[in-house]
């Protein structure tokens, strides 16, 4: 249904004197208002579309086409290979070392994604439909958890376990559960959890939409439990299919749990392989792009599994009639089911990192005894420039997070067009840039927007804010519409069709009919950006601009260099700052937001 | 009038955002000729890629002193290294500053450093074996590859030569590096090469090391953890790294460091971009004037004071911090970078495979 802008004008029309003048005056504004959107809407798809090719296409296809063409970017002073094109760096990605790494790699990234929705999808439910104590508290820890770099829970266990760590100390002498951390067991039980916020914020925003209407209707047509549960399953089939393709891809892609416990356990991933040939001297870019296509290329396994459960189906569900849904109470049997269960799951995920992260930045002679002292916090108020970092990673997640919700939310609508040709393309660009390991994104950022060309225009953006930002929003955009894609799945076209027949302008209608029902989601994809901003490390380290580090990188400059207390203490501060921010959002949100917009997607106490 | 359908909403928002973002990146652009351009000019930005932990107060002393603006790039080794290959189409920096000369002459072989500039210094020893013959690098001060630490209320009797280390006595007790993540750990690794006889000699040593229950931690940090944890007993550790960790605050006063003969040297060094524009090479070698001054050698040992600052000076004149052992009784080795550097990527690729796995 389409409405006209002339049907939502103002008063009436007026024929003479002033009336007239005013009338014809409306007349030639709104002409010039549908013009300008004519204009827009005509070139924003395309531009759009430009933006999508320039800044994730280009920088992926820079990096990955050196696996075939070692001498494309390399002509004025060559190191890199002499060849135009070549097979030799794709043959080699299938043979000894590497190989085994990227088959690690594949499997373990299947099993944390497993692993990420059966952990996440049971606390989404409990969390969204059951009178669960304390879940208030949950969406909160999922946002710890999502703040945490990847290594620092991985540091957290191995302090733990290792060999005269301190599980060893306290007396608890338990090599078999050494070996079960140090191994592929640890590696995929750290990667599933981490997967788990993405599969609770997916499942969350999928049940936002799934009102109580579609649970009565079963259950009144006689329906038990398992039946009512198959009925909303395939409901939430969206949601889960792209909690398991953004588990699979971050996993893929994940490089501190590949650089830390993986790496100490023998247990070699593929972006650890990647890193060595990018960290070798002279770097093998042509060996890490060979790495970073077979990954990208593994991209299709949970693309196809989706696209094949989803075929053909519409889920459109939510709409302004989506009744909230009523809390499911629980049994005190129940209570102490779910509580033990979410609270081993809290255990693993944030008790032992956090308590890896607090001891090492609290003690000050290397961990050598248990002596507590905040020396590595006075040495860090004291070292000169160490709040500048913080607080410009704090602007640039802002900035970030804001353009990737607005640019997330375009996707995630364009992505749930299911049935057009260019949804498909821009599902795999999307999630194949999901899977490409940062340092690859980083170093093609460096070779498409660092050529002697631009600079020839006078465009210089290499080591610049901007640019560093643009790749933090071009980074984030893939996951962020992937989250996004299920709630924007559900909307019905009627809920902007119903404001604007109600006279709602353009934008109000938006507003007003759109808005509220995915404030939710977007809140949630602004944080989950915000978060993977704050303290992200490869695309700093490569492209930020000189004399302005990131919060990560002088971290990172701490922990590699001879200050490891001063840097655990650095990024217990960051983390600190990181959740503060995030209270203040979560807390801005349910303050300031219309009660309407909470209550959609809420659930009433049953 | 022309009907607005939910498709046109969207291609507006779109289009706005493609407008904002072309905006954005117009701003920069503008922004950043403004502080790149104007290579005619007297003063430009000064570019510094460094990995030094004093870069920041000499940064700062060098600014004050001349008024040429700098722009540090404060990295480690391997990103800056990285960055340098990956734009050398279009290089963006002024001058490199970090430990090993055999990075030094990788980039040489390439043709990205500017040759021929000596300062006008007097070298003491150690500079004069750390100068290279074609001056494509400054030597700024050195320090070894790798100290022995130890724990001295825990090892009594310490081992004196490397070949103990391959004995039973130490099975399972020695830790060192990656070299795939520790840059100064390649140099280390070269030198026991160089010291051994050759490749394949160095091979066999550290393949008996192996052998012996070697523990390979990522950088030097890692590994003086796992020694003062007690998962080792032995540390095989870049000098300044090791010295910093027996005194000042959060360090292991028990600690101990010990130089096996022998150690190999390894400089830090500053190298000029040969493409900068030829204003931001006049003020590299003005900034290597500045770190090679008085001012400069007191900005050295004073920025840093629990880790790089604690180096072996390479001018006359200048006494080491007194934390550092004196070299008197220890035997050195310089290795030829020119040798060592093109075998850089093979060796540590052939290290991770077969002593790291």
């Amino acid at each position: 249904m389409t409405v006209s802008t002339e049907s939502a004008s103002g008063p009436g029309p007026a024929t003479t004197g002033p009336g007239r003048r005013a009338s014809d005056w409306i007349a030639r504004r709104a002409g010039r208002l549908t013009a300008g959107r004519a204009l827009g809407g005509l070139i924003g798809k395309p531009l759009f579309w430009v933006l999508l090719i320039l800044f994730i296409l280009v920088p992926c296809a820079s990096s990955l086409l050196l696996a075939i063409s070692p001498h494309l970017f390399d002509q004025q002073a060559p190191g890199q290979g002499s060849q135009w094109f070549t097979l030799t760096y794709l043959r080699q990605a299938f043979t000894g070392e590497t190989a085994i790494a990227i088959t690690n790699s594949l499997w373990v990234s299947g099993a944390a994604a497993g692993l990420g929705l059966a952990i996440g999808f049971p606390i989404a439910w409990l969390a969204n439909r059951t009178t669960l104590p304390g879940r208030r508290l949950v969406a909160g820890s999922m946002w710890l958890i999502l703040l945490l770099p990847s290594w620092l829970p991985a540091l957290g266990w191995e302090r733990i376990v290792q060999a005269d760590g301190v599980m060893y100390r306290l007396g608890l002498n338990w090599p078999w559960l050494t070996h079960a951390i140090m191994g592929p067991f640890g590696v995929v039980m750290l990667l599933g959890l981490r997967s788990v916020p993405f599969t609770y914020l997916a499942v969350t925003a999928g049940l936002a939409g799934l009102g109580q209407e579609f649970e009565d209707a079963a259950r009144v047509h006689g329906a038990g439990r398992v039946a009512t549960l198959r009925l909303i399953w395939p409901m939430l089939a969206p949601a889960i299919w792209s909690a398991l393709a953004i588990g699979f891809a971050e996993t893929i892609s994940d490089f501190g749990v590949a650089a830390t416990l993986a790496y100490n356990s023998n247990f070699t991933l593929a972006t650890y392989q990647l890193y060595a040939n990018i960290n070798n001297f002279p770097p093998s870019f042509p060996g890490a792009s060979a790495m970073g296509s077979m990954l990208v290329a593994a991209v299709a396994i949970p693309l196809a599994l989706q696209a094949r459960a989803l075929r053909g189906r519409s889920y459109q569900m939510l709409s302004g009639r989506t009744r909230q849904a009523v809390r499911r109470r629980l049994t005190r049997r129940g209570k102490v089911a779910a509580l033990s269960g979410m609270g081993l799951f809290y255990a693993v995920a944030l008790g032992v990192p956090g308590f890896g992260a607090v001891s090492a930045s609290l003690l000050g002679d290397y961990g050598g005894s248990f002596s507590i002292t905040l020396v590595n916090y006075r040495a860090l108020f004291h070292q000169a420039d160490q709040l500048g970092p913080l607080e410009r990673s704090l602007g640039y997640g802002f900035i970030s997070a804001s353009l990737t919700v607005a640019g997330g939310f375009v996707a995630a609508w364009l992505l749930a067009q299911r049935r057009q040709k260019s949804s498909k393309v821009l599902d795999f660009l999307l999630l194949a840039a999901v899977a490409l390991p940062s340092v690859v994104f980083a170093a093609g950022y460096i070779f498409a927007f660092n050529l002697p060309l631009w600079s020839r225009f006078g465009i210089n953006l290499y080591q610049t804010a901007t640019l560093l930002v643009i790749a933090y929003t071009a980074s984030s955009l893939p996951t962020n519409a992937r989250v996004l894609v299920g709630a924007v799945s559900q909307l019905q076209p009627s809920l902007r069709d119903a404001a604007r027949t109600h006279g709602a302008g353009e934008t109000m209608a938006w507003a007003r009919g759109v808005l509220p029902v995915v404030s939710r989601p977007l809140v949630m994809a602004w944080l989950l950006t915000f978060c993977g901003v704050f303290l992200e490390l490869p695309i700093s380290q490569l492209l930020y601009a000189p004399s302005n580090p990131p919060a990560s990188v002088a971290i990172e400059d701490n922990l590699s260099n001879y200050h490891f207390g001063v840097g655990m203490a650095q990024s217990v501060l960051a983390v600190c700052i990181a959740l503060a921010a995030v209270a203040l959002v979560m807390g801005g949100y349910r303050l300031l937001a219309p009660a309407g917009w909470r209550r959609i997607g809420a659930a009433t106490r049953g | 009038m022309t009907p607005i359908t939910m498709h046109n909403k969207f291609r507006i928002l779109t289009g706005a955002l493609a407008i904002g973002a072309v905006a954005l990146a117009g701003c920069s652009s503008s922004s950043n000729d403004s502080g790149s351009s104007g290579s005619g000019s007297s003063k430009v930005p000064l570019v510094v890629y460094s990995a030094q932990g004093y870069d920041h107060a000499m940064a700062t002393a060098f600014q004050k002193a001349t008024g040429i603006q700098v722009k540090l790039d404060d990295n480690s080794t391997g990103p800056l290294l990285t960055q340098i290959e990956a734009s050398k189409n279009n290089p963006n920096w002024g001058l490199l500053w970090v430990d090993g000369a055999t990075a030094f002459a990788g980039l040489d072989a390439q043709g990205l450093l500017q040759k021929g500039f000596e300062p006008n210094v007097n070298w003491n020893t150690l500079g004069t074996q750390s100068l290279p013959a074609d001056k494509s690098y400054t030597p700024t001060g050195v320090t070894l590859m790798a100290a022995l630490v130890y724990n001295k209320t825990k090892v009594k009797n310490p081992p004196t030569t490397w070949q103990q280390l391959i004995s039973p006595q130490w099975k399972g007790a020695v830790g060192m590096n990656d070299p795939s993540q520790s840059g100064p750990t390649y140099p280390f690794i070269a030198g026991m090469m160089n010291y051994l006889g050759g490749v394949s000699q160095g091979e066999t040593f550290y393949s008996k090391l192996k052998a012996n229950g070697l523990v390979i931690h990522p950088t030097n940090g890692p590994t003086l953890q796992a020694l003062t944890s007690g998962q080792i007993k032995l540390a095989l550790v870049q000098s300044s790294a090791g010295i910093g960790a027996t005194f000042g605050p959060g360090s292991d006063p028990h600690l101990a460091v010990r130089y096996l003969n022998p150690v190999t040297i390894l400089p830090s060094a500053i190298g000029i971009d040969v493409k900068a524009p030829l204003a931001e090479r006049k003020e590299a070698e003005r900034f290597i004037e500045f770190v090679l001054s008085p001012a400069g050698q007191k900005v050295m040992q004073t920025g840093d004071p629990y880790g790089d600052s604690l180096y072996y000076p390479v001018i006359s004149g200048v006494n080491p911090l007194p934390e550092l052992p004196s070299l008197a009784s220890v035997k050195t080795q310089v290795i030829d970078p020119y040798k060592w550097g093109p075998q850089e990527a093979t060796i540590n690729t052939w290290f991770d495979a077969n002593i790291v796995r």
